[in-house]
């Protein structure tokens, strides 16, 4: 390969670059106030269906051993 | 031919300027939003009460270490994959092995559930991405129903269905993350950019869109159009490779898990890291990262062979759970949030709820 053809690979990719760069800085963005109050909002809505938060008692979690039952 | 030679050489010079000055924007423009921490706004937040998780299951059965795993539909059965080239299918209430497969390699590094439940894709340092239907059948074996789906260049680190058996989502060793058509085998769509190896990806909530994130050596998460190829957000704060992604339930955030000790959440809309979980006293990386299902806390295994629960909103560990002997390498939640499921270099896997 030609120094040229080398020096050419590396402007097609330093274009390249510098195109994504441009996309990525041009992106709408929101305050990270909006942000965090939706991810907190989203959190809330779901936490009484999280079962880590709520607790799923023993009878109904199939991996909680059930409590032992006394023979009478 | 002198002047031609210059002239390339003063180009390649103002892109690289270019390149530089555009990475300083970027960053002010993201600056500029940063008007908040997260923890703040989670203030006016109840504190999370005291957790007792403990090891419900214990399946054992892998020769050597557990490199991944994933659950199936049904919540009870899990599929995983070992160093020692085995692939398992567990019933995780009972813990018996329903399938067990042998790979042509070791180091299956991968392993994913077809959503319908029958089928199961894994692949390693062999460079390639199987899939092999799940047969109850007695008579048949499951390795002669093998089909090579994807071919990469160097190892495979990852894999993930679409929300169908028909598409397969991989990274790889090589740097590139592909998409697969399962029944002929064909390139989809591959997606160019980490500079170094893909070791993770997560798949957005279908609700969501057609987006994914990668995570890689280069120290960057990449968050992918899957439709055109193209990368449309990336992040590059974390000072180590970055070993696990997985997307927030609602799919505006993801969080990471890295070498560097710290997991990290980036929310997707406003375009920037909103959170750390890290600690002093964790000086080990983390492998593998995952939600319960609100959101709220984050479950991370680490090469210290713990793993640490973390309140998602306030940025501070609520449990630290002990058990494995070698270091975590795994670790999903199940599709019902009842549990999760850890996998290790101790050869077992364990079920904690």
């Amino acid at each position: 390969m030609s120094s040229k053809e080398a020096i050419g690979c590396d402007i097609g990719q330093a274009r390249q670059a510098v195109e994504q760069l441009r996309m990525e800085a041009g992106i709408d963005r929101i305050k990270v106030s909006k942000a965090a109050a939706d991810l907190l909002q989203f959190c809330m809505e779901q936490a009484k269906s999280d079962p880590f938060l709520v607790g799923i008692p023993a009878a109904t979690n199939p991996f909680k051993e059930k409590k032992p039952c006394a023979i009478l | 031919m002198a002047t031609d030679g210059l002239h390339e050489n003063e180009t390649l010079a103002s892109l690289k300027s270019e390149a530089e000055s555009l990475k300083g924007k970027l960053e002010e423009e993201r600056a500029k939003l940063h008007d908040v921490e997260l923890h703040q706004v989670a203030e006016r937040v109840e504190a999370l009460g005291q957790f007792v998780m403990k090891t419900r299951r214990t399946l054992k059965g892998h020769g050597n270490k557990v490199l991944c795993m994933d659950w199936c539909k049904d919540k009870r059965r899990i599929v995983s994959s070992s160093q020692d080239g085995k692939v398992i299918v567990w019933d995780s209430f009972t813990t018996n092995k329903e399938h067990a497969v042998t790979m042509p390699c070791t180091w299956v590094m991968a392993c994913a559930y077809a959503p319908s439940g029958c089928a199961i894709a894994c692949g390693g340092l062999d460079n390639k991405c199987s899939v092999y239907p799940l047969t109850f059948d007695k008579n048949e074996s499951m390795a002669a129903k093998k089909k090579s789906v994807a071919m990469h260049t160097n190892y495979l680190s990852a894999c993930s269905f679409t929300n169908s058996d028909m598409q397969i989502l991989t990274a790889s060793g090589d740097g590139t993350c592909a998409l697969w058509d399962v029944e002929s085998g064909q390139l989809l769509q591959s997606f160019h950019g980490h500079g170094a190896d893909v070791l993770c990806l997560d798949l957005a909530p279908s609700e969501t869109g057609n987006t994914f994130v990668s995570g890689g050596c280069d120290k960057k998460s990449m968050v992918w159009d899957m439709r055109s190829g193209q990368c449309v957000q990336a992040f590059e704060t974390h000072e180590s490779d970055v070993n696990s992604v997985r997307y927030y339930p609602s799919g505006d955030a993801f969080a990471s898990g890295s070498d560097d000790a710290t997991c990290r959440l980036y929310d997707l809309r406003a375009d920037r890291e909103v959170a750390i979980y890290s600690k002093e006293s964790i000086i080990f990386g983390a492998s593998s990262v995952d939600f319960s299902l609100s959101g709220r806390l984050l479950f991370a295994g680490y090469n210290d062979y713990t793993i640490n629960v973390w309140d998602v909103l306030k940025g501070a560990r609520v449990s630290i759970l002990f058990g494995h002997e070698n270091r975590v390498s795994t670790l999903r939640v199940s599709p019902d949030g009842t549990a999760f499921c850890s996998g290790s270099w101790d050869h077992t896997l364990r079920v904690w709820a």
